[in-house]
């Protein structure tokens, strides 16, 4: 019996409504239809015929018509019903796409359709790989037999049973005529390619996480539900409001400032690399390439926030702030950030570190805020928690957007950045062109490579921070020198 | 020596309980496969009247083995003074009997969604039944039910429920077992190795079906032009 603790389960165990499926088995009924659905032809083996047998390019020449589409419409919505698993290649068996030319398909029987209450178990898995097991005495793929070898361990209780019950199947099947013994070995194997796909395949059954609440239940209605719906329309009702006009407004303005940088709506230059399996777009956009593209830079004048955001455009405008000697109030602004999001552990050292470079009365990058927020950060930064440098983070937000944005998009460094962008031509690919992008798929760096080169640029340009004022001081009073304090330099 | 005699007794007769649970055991298994095979072809062009019959009684014989295995089973693991190799044994059929009612409730289920969804009532609901290839090919898998044997088939007569009352009065057992006994089912360990049941004597190895599916391949690319595989955006690649 499968372990399951049903009395204090608060896990999220639930799958999410997959709507497609009702819809994809009403189309697949319409194609029953002797008359006007697809028309089946019979397939010869050695030593029988098997009816229903239906090709790839009727059933494409009928969804075009059915749902008045073009060829590569009907070829998405072909591939799409093979790869849920209600209509199975009958050559090929492990790739489930649909291609238009004479290759065979046939619909699978309703018993194994893919349902969205009845999730797939890994006990009629291990039932399957056994019964295999018996029939390939013990030949089988390399992906099966890391599966049986984890079943057998986990689900070692009830291993008596499983083999049983694959005994049991084996003898059963065997009782039936051979055209329907072929039928049904072919629809099993078919169900088991869509729900435990071979690794390196991607499946249609992917349908993210789980849901705590069975999507598929009616709510009972416990005096616990009507407060939680009072609760919510309280909070509704305090809401602030805001004029349709605006909001609609800054919808309006939104959608016509984005629309040419949406992929979906308009062309992704030079190609998008989900359609075309082509990572130039990638590659172009990466976070640290030295010349980055037209559109991106086009972005960075939209909002100070976009600038921020993207970190190609902040070590632009942090060069642009180095020649200007304001660099602090950035450095001061990324430094927050990182008090905000960074580890618990290392907040308290993290928070003294930032007023001896940044707050303190001489300190080596003081930024400049008002007395009112300096008097809170300081008093706050006794019992220091994350938030409690956000009134000097705004502050200094605000300033640079509203002082050195301005000038940053005007400066000769900015000039100097649009005038180098790319432009990059669109790609055009053949059919065959595709095919080889395809099978050139490489999985991109790992996640923890990204973060070590984060991390060692992080530290360069640590090392290679401005020079504060008391090293000069230092340094000149080491050399005998007394020199006059030098003010600081123009601050803005 | 009467309690020495006693004692024999009582072990002889717990060993004859199981292996009268270890065949109904195995009937359940072949009872359950069949009604596997007979859904399988629910909703398909090999659905018929006499099909649902069938797979009604392949349903009717699988509750009277499970409710007179349960009651065995809970009078065998509730018996406390039994040695450590009983208990033993009696948690392993108990564990099994759960996972097999556990399966077949699964069986059931969708089962009873396949009738609700392409009913027969009609003639127009022959219409909407799927082209699957099958013919009706069920009547050797009929056979192997009716010559399956229980232990205590002529012993009780019980009424047989529909198909609902059926679902939801399994799902109530299994409840109720798990509730009244404790066994600690991470315990049992199997007693086949992994791998073993591919040497078993299973009668003769069924190569032509292997090769029957293969050769489909050779077949199809004859009527086949020289097909250019595409991709597209959800293509799985194998």
């Amino acid at each position: 019996m499968t372990i399951r603790n049903t009395l204090r389960d608060h896990g999220q165990r639930y799958r999410p409504r997959m709507a497609c499926l009702k819809k994809a088995e009403k189309v697949l009924l319409e194609m029953q239809d002797p008359k006007t659905g697809v028309k089946s032809q019979p397939q010869r083996l050695v030593i029988t015929t098997i009816p229903h047998a239906i090709t790839g390019e009727d059933i494409l020449s009928w969804l075009a018509d059915r749902f008045q589409v073009d060829t590569q419409e009907a070829r998405n919505v072909g591939s799409m019903l093979v790869a849920l698993g209600y209509i199975y290649p009958l050559q090929d068996h492990k790739r489930l796409v649909i291609k238009p030319d004479a290759s065979l398909y046939r619909f699978q029987t309703p018993y194994f359709w893919p349902t969205q209450q009845w999730p797939v178990e890994d006990t009629d898995y291990a039932i399957y790989l056994a019964k295999r097991n018996i029939r390939k005495k013990g030949i089988l793929e390399l992906h099966e037999q890391e599966q049986y070898n984890r079943l057998h361990k986990w689900m070692n209780h009830k291993w008596d049973f499983i083999v049983m019950q694959a005994k049991e199947q084996y003898r059963a099947a065997k009782e039936r005529k051979k055209p329907d013994r072929v039928v049904f070995d072919c629809q099993e194997r078919a169900y088991w390619v869509v729900h435990r796909p071979p690794p390196g395949t991607v499946s249609a059954m992917d349908y993210g996480l789980e849901r705590r609440i069975e999507p598929n239940a009616d709510e009972t209605k416990t005096p616990d539900f009507y407060e939680r719906i009072m609760i919510f329309t309280q909070q509704s009702i305090m809401r602030p409001r805001v004029k349709s006009s605006v909001s609609i407004g800054a919808l309006v303005k939104y959608c016509a400032t984005y629309n040419n940088h949406d992929p979906f709506l308009s062309k992704c230059l030079p190609s998008n690399p989900w359609l075309t399996d082509d990572i130039t777009y990638w590659n172009l956009n990466m976070t640290n390439v030295a010349i980055p593209t037209k559109m991106r830079v086009e972005r960075w004048t939209f909002s100070f926030g976009e600038l921020l955001s993207d970190p190609r455009g902040r070590d632009d405008f942090r060069l642009f702030l180095k020649k200007e000697f304001s660099g602090e109030n950035l450095a001061f602004w990324e430094v927050c950030e990182d008090l905000r999001w960074g580890a618990a552990v290392t907040m308290r050292e993290k928070a003294e570190q930032i007023y001896k470079t940044f707050l303190a009365r001489g300190a080596p990058r003081w930024i400049n805020i008002d007395g009112k927020t300096m008097e809170i950060t300081v008093n706050g930064l006794k019992h220091p928690h994350r938030y409690v440098l956000d009134a000097a983070q705004t502050h200094i937000y605000m300033l640079m957007k509203k002082d050195s944005y301005g000038r940053y998009l005007k400066s000769p460094v900015f000039k100097d950045t649009v005038k180098k962008a790319i432009c990059p031509e669109e790609q055009k690919f053949t059919d065959a062109q595709l095919e080889q992008n395809a099978k050139n798929r490489r999985p991109s760096l790992s996640p923890i490579v990204l973060r070590q080169q984060e991390q060692e640029q992080r530290a360069k340009m640590a090392a290679n921070a401005p020079v504060d004022i008391t090293q000069v001081m230092s340094k000149l009073s080491k050399q005998g020198k007394e020199a006059p304090p030098c003010p600081p330099p123009a601050k803005k | 020596m009467r309690r020495w005699r006693h004692s024999v007794d009582e072990l002889a007769a717990r060993r004859r309980q199981q292996s009268e649970c270890e065949r109904a055991h195995q009937a359940l298994s072949r009872v359950t496969s069949c009604f596997q095979q007979l859904a399988a072809s629910l909703g398909s062009t090999a659905d018929s009247s006499f099909l649902r019959d069938e797979l009604e009684e392949t349903r009717t014989l699988a509750h009277r083995i499970c409710c007179g295995l349960s009651r065995r089973l809970v009078r065998l693991v509730s018996l406390s003074d039994s040695c450590v190799e009983d208990r033993q044994v009696s948690e392993r059929l108990w564990v099994l009997l759960l996972s097999a009612l556990e399966h077949f409730l699964s069986d059931l289920r969708k089962a009873s969604d396949l009738i609700g969804q392409f009913p027969l009532t009609q003639r127009c609901d022959r219409n909407s039944l799927i082209n699957t290839g099958c013919m009706d090919g069920v009547v050797g898998v009929a056979a192997q039910v009716a010559l399956v044997q229980v232990p205590w088939l002529t012993l009780e007569e019980e009424p047989s429920p529909d198909l609902t009352c059926h679902i939801s009065g399994l799902e109530d057992m299994l409840t109720e077992m798990q509730r009244r006994v404790p066994v600690a089912f991470w315990a049992v360990e199997a007693t086949q190795a992994a791998w073993t049941e591919a040497h078993g004597a299973v009668d003769e190895p069924d190569h032509s079906l292997e090769e029957l599916m293969d050769v489909e391949v050779v077949h199809g690319n004859k009527m086949a032009t020289c097909c250019q595989p595409m991709c597209c955006g959800l293509g799985c690649v194998g």
